[in-house]
């Protein structure tokens, strides 16, 4: 379980993150949603412990990130944007690492290991320099360290990123999956369809703040009751119009102007 | 829709200096850095801007001095100059070629704005010409840097004409671009040789050939002789010894002569003009060579899904050895491994092996015995230069491995920082990997050399018990000034030991060698005239001499303390 209650991020007289409070239980799937720049991935790495807050509190599986840091993160497990890994270990060897970092080790991690390959679909690869790795797998060996040590809570920025079709439809089961085991997974995305198809509940942040809260059929009611006619459109069953009339225009310019 | 008047509009190769256009990113971007104005910017000014005036200063007045003696000698003189001149031309142009191969490798084959470039309808010679003069402005800037103050030294103590700053300018150009040229002519030929990606191994490659030939200039120079008495009256013919019949081929020879001749007043046309045609000449081959192997050379460089690798798996099994915890010993394990596969980092230890070398080599073809200032008390003072010079190899391995440990860990620094790891725990853990290997390589030269200069025992256990506290002193220091300013987004180790902390730190650990030296030099001296004059020491002297002991003692383990301390604040202050 993830709870974030009034979270600050400020650089100065900037503020980057501005009371943000949501909760991510147990066996739900959290979408963090919002458009570029306002705060997700601020927000997302004060949780992992990347960046401290300026005040607020952030919980994770009961304990509190300030005060029990080592505690908090052993429950936890970061998927980030970017997937930076060592590239001079082998990809078993990188998985190996990580488990020694979170304190596990033994017998049982080559087999935890070998596991974790086989469900991201990276056995044939375990051997090899991460270095020689595309984005796409970079990204599934970090999803694999994220899982290693059975963590009950997982953050996760933007999933899709350089994954194929089977990619990301092998992620979206697992996180899928691991949710109906129990595990609360807060996950930021660009991707609405994403979104629409795996939250079961979203939030939506806009220049720091959060604007929306609710399942997506929550969401539709409040960006109908926005709109000067009160009713839905045509277009509003998809979260992308929903997403655009919450968080204010279109977004969309004069293409033809353009081109 | 509205029409577009931004077409296609790149300068043709017909267009001049149409390849500077292709330099202009990198203009950009160091004009950018120097207008972007950051915390530090104005201490960081004064301590390299002093720094580099000093050197500078000392290059000049170094220079000028020596031109000054040699001109006291007659012709004489006159002939140690051309051949000083010849000699420093010829060491810069071993450099000039090194630095050529790896930077060209780097602006040519591993630039990330190659792939942009290389898409792009871009006439071959504007890429050619655009890369060279960057990989030859980026190798040979410091040369030019460097003989800037010492030719200027030269020619003020000589009082030369005008036209020689002019001819020192058009003589260092082309001797430049020769050793640049020959240097990516080398690595043109090796990425089309290697099969695969291997582009770093072409640096391990690089290393040893330039390891070992800075062994043979050395040894081929022996400056020992230098140091025999009776062979001083001979110096003319062991300077006429160094010469060889291939040396009037080289460029070396070439530069040193046309600055000789344009110091007397006059110009060398045959070798001014030799050193043109050459650079030249290198340049339009160079051409051709990149017209004809360039992309082939490139393509391979990107291509290997698989690379080949150690595994070290004996890492694991002598790890598990150790009486530590799975964290500190994870951490080591994959410190070590990715060390050890990474070429650019360890081969960097063939060259301070090859240097380590020498410097226990000179002390064994030292002939002290014939040089009578070095007999009885001052052949034991000896010893404590010797153990400067120890702590100044150790600050600069510290500075070149320790330093950058932290800043090694790059882009990947966020799986330690989400780990449920403390961060203290983290840069102990580099600091317990460094302080093993730079202690035992300090402890070898101290001990080795202490024993071919034969000193007394007492002193031989003073600086080996020295070298233990001053690794644990200057390891914690790169350490924690390494987790201080740390700098992840930098390509290669060297340019975390060149940043401002780098700096920072070889001056701290400088003055502290000196500082302890002196510390346990005072007592250590008392105690040898004693010995020598067969006098005891008086009530008092044992104790200030061991109080400057625990001084030196205690000031080591603070320094690396305080160090760690500071490191370990800066990593738990990251990302407020």
């Amino acid at each position: 379980m993830i709870v974030i209650q009034n979270l600050v991020k400020r650089y100065g007289a900037f503020t980057a993150v501005d009371g943000v409070s949501l909760e991510t239980k147990s066996g739900e799937i959290h979408g963090f949603l919002g458009p570029n720049g306002a705060g997700k991935t601020t927000a997302i790495r004060m949780v992992a412990g990347l960046l401290q807050p300026t005040a607020g509190s952030i919980e994770v599986n009961g304990h509190d990130l300030a005060a029990e840091p080592e505690a908090a993160k052993r429950s936890l497990g970061f998927i980030p944007d970017r997937p930076f890994i060592y590239e001079k270990l082998t990809a078993g060897e990188f998985l190996r690492f990580h488990a020694g970092l979170y304190g596990i080790d033994g017998d049982g991690v080559d087999a935890r290991v070998a596991e974790m390959l086989g469900l991201f679909e990276l056995t044939p690869w375990k051997e090899e320099l991460i270095e020689a790795f595309s984005h796409g797998m970079k990204q599934r060996l970090v999803m694999c360290a994220a899982f290693l040590h059975r963590p009950q809570a997982v953050l996760v920025d933007e999933p899709m990123v350089g994954l194929d079709p089977r990619g990301a439809k092998l992620i979206k089961q697992v996180f899928r999956t691991m949710a109906d085991r129990g595990v609360a997974i807060l996950m930021s995305t660009h991707t609405l369809e994403v979104a629409q198809e795996m939250c079961d509940r979203i939030s939506i942040i806009v220049k720091g703040r959060i604007i929306a809260h609710g399942t997506v059929d929550e969401l539709r009611q409040m960006a109908a009751s926005t709109d000067d006619s009160g009713a839905l459109g045509p277009d509003d069953t998809h979260l992308t119009s929903v997403f655009l009339k919450l968080t204010g225009g279109s977004g969309l310019q004069e293409i033809d102007e353009v081109v | 829709m509205r029409s577009s008047s931004t077409t296609a509009a790149a300068p043709g190769p017909g267009s001049g200096v149409a390849f500077l256009y292709l330099l202009l990113p990198s203009y950009w971007s160091s004009r950018n850095r120097a207008r972007r104005r950051e915390r530090g910017d104005s201490l960081r000014l004064a301590l390299f801007g002093s720094v580099g005036l000093a050197v500078m200063g000392a290059l000049f007045g170094g220079s000028f001095w020596v031109t000054l003696q040699l001109d006291q000698c007659a012709e004489l003189g006159d002939f140690l100059l051309r051949l000083g001149l010849s000699w420093l031309f010829l060491t810069l142009l071993s450099f000039l070629a090194f630095s050529g191969i790896v930077t060209d490798l780097s602006t040519f084959f591993l630039s990330d704005d190659l792939r942009l470039l290389l898409a792009a309808p871009i006439d071959k010679a504007r890429l050619f010409y655009s890369r060279f003069l960057r990989t030859l402005g980026q190798s040979s800037w410091m040369v030019v840097v460097f003989l800037c103050p010492v030719l200027t030294g030269v020619g003020v103590a000589r009082c030369a004409p005008a036209t020689f700053y002019l001819t020192a300018g058009l003589t260092v150009l082309p001797f430049a671009v020769i050793p640049v040229a020959l240097g990516s002519g080398i690595t043109l030929a090796l990425v089309n040789l290697f099969p695969a990606r291997r582009a770093r191994d072409i640096l391990m490659l690089m290393s040893l050939l330039f390891a070992a030939s800075i062994v043979l200039l050395l040894r081929y120079i022996q400056p020992e002789r230098l140091l025999r008495v009776e062979s001083l009256p001979d110096v003319t013919a062991f300077f006429t010894t160094l010469q060889s019949p291939i040396t009037p081929l080289l460029p070396s020879f070439w530069a040193g002569e046309t600055l000789f001749a344009s110091l007397q007043g006059g110009y060398d046309w045959l070798h001014g003009g030799a050193l043109w045609t050459t650079a030249l000449g290198l340049t339009v081959l160079l051409r051709a060579a990149n017209d004809r192997w360039y992309f082939s050379g490139f393509s391979k460089a990107q291509e290997a899904r698989k690379t080949s690798f150690t595994r070290l798996a004996v890492l694991d099994r002598l790890a598990r050895l150790l009486p530590v915890s799975t964290v500190p010993r994870t951490l080591l394990v994959k410190d070590l491994r990715v060390f050890l596969r990474d070429v650019t980092q360890w081969s960097q230890l063939l060259l301070l092996c090859a240097l380590v070398l020498v410097y226990l080599y000179n002390f064994r073809v030292l002939d002290l015995d014939r040089i009578p200032y070095m007999r009885g008390v001052v052949r034991n003072i000896y010893a404590f230069l010797n153990l400067g010079l120890a702590g100044l190899v150790m600050s600069t391995v510290c500075v070149r491995f320790v330093f950058p440990a932290v800043s090694a860990e790059g882009a990947a620094f966020w799986i330690i920082r989400t780990a449920p790891i403390k961060l203290r725990d983290f840069l102990w853990s580099k600091f317990w990997t460094a302080v093993f290997p730079v202690f035992l390589l300090t402890e070898i030269l101290t001990v080795a050399g202490n024993e071919l200069l034969g000193i007394d025992p007492f002193l031989k256990v003073v600086t080996a018990g020295a070298i233990a506290f001053m690794t644990v002193a200057l390891v914690g220091l790169a350490a924690g000034l390494g987790a201080r300013y740390p700098r992840f987004d930098a390509d290669n180790a060297t340019q975390v030991s060149g940043s401002y902390g780098g700096v920072m730190f070889m001056i701290v650990a400088v003055f502290y060698v000196l500082v302890t030296i002196a510390l346990i030099g005072w007592p250590s001296s008392v105690y040898l005239m004693s010995t020598v004059r067969q006098v005891s020491l008086s009530a008092g002297q044992p104790l200030a001499m061991g109080a400057c002991f625990l001084t030196g003692m205690t000031l080591s383990i603070a320094t690396g303390w305080v160090g760690m301390r500071s490191g370990v604040r800066a990593l738990n202050d990251m990302g407020r």
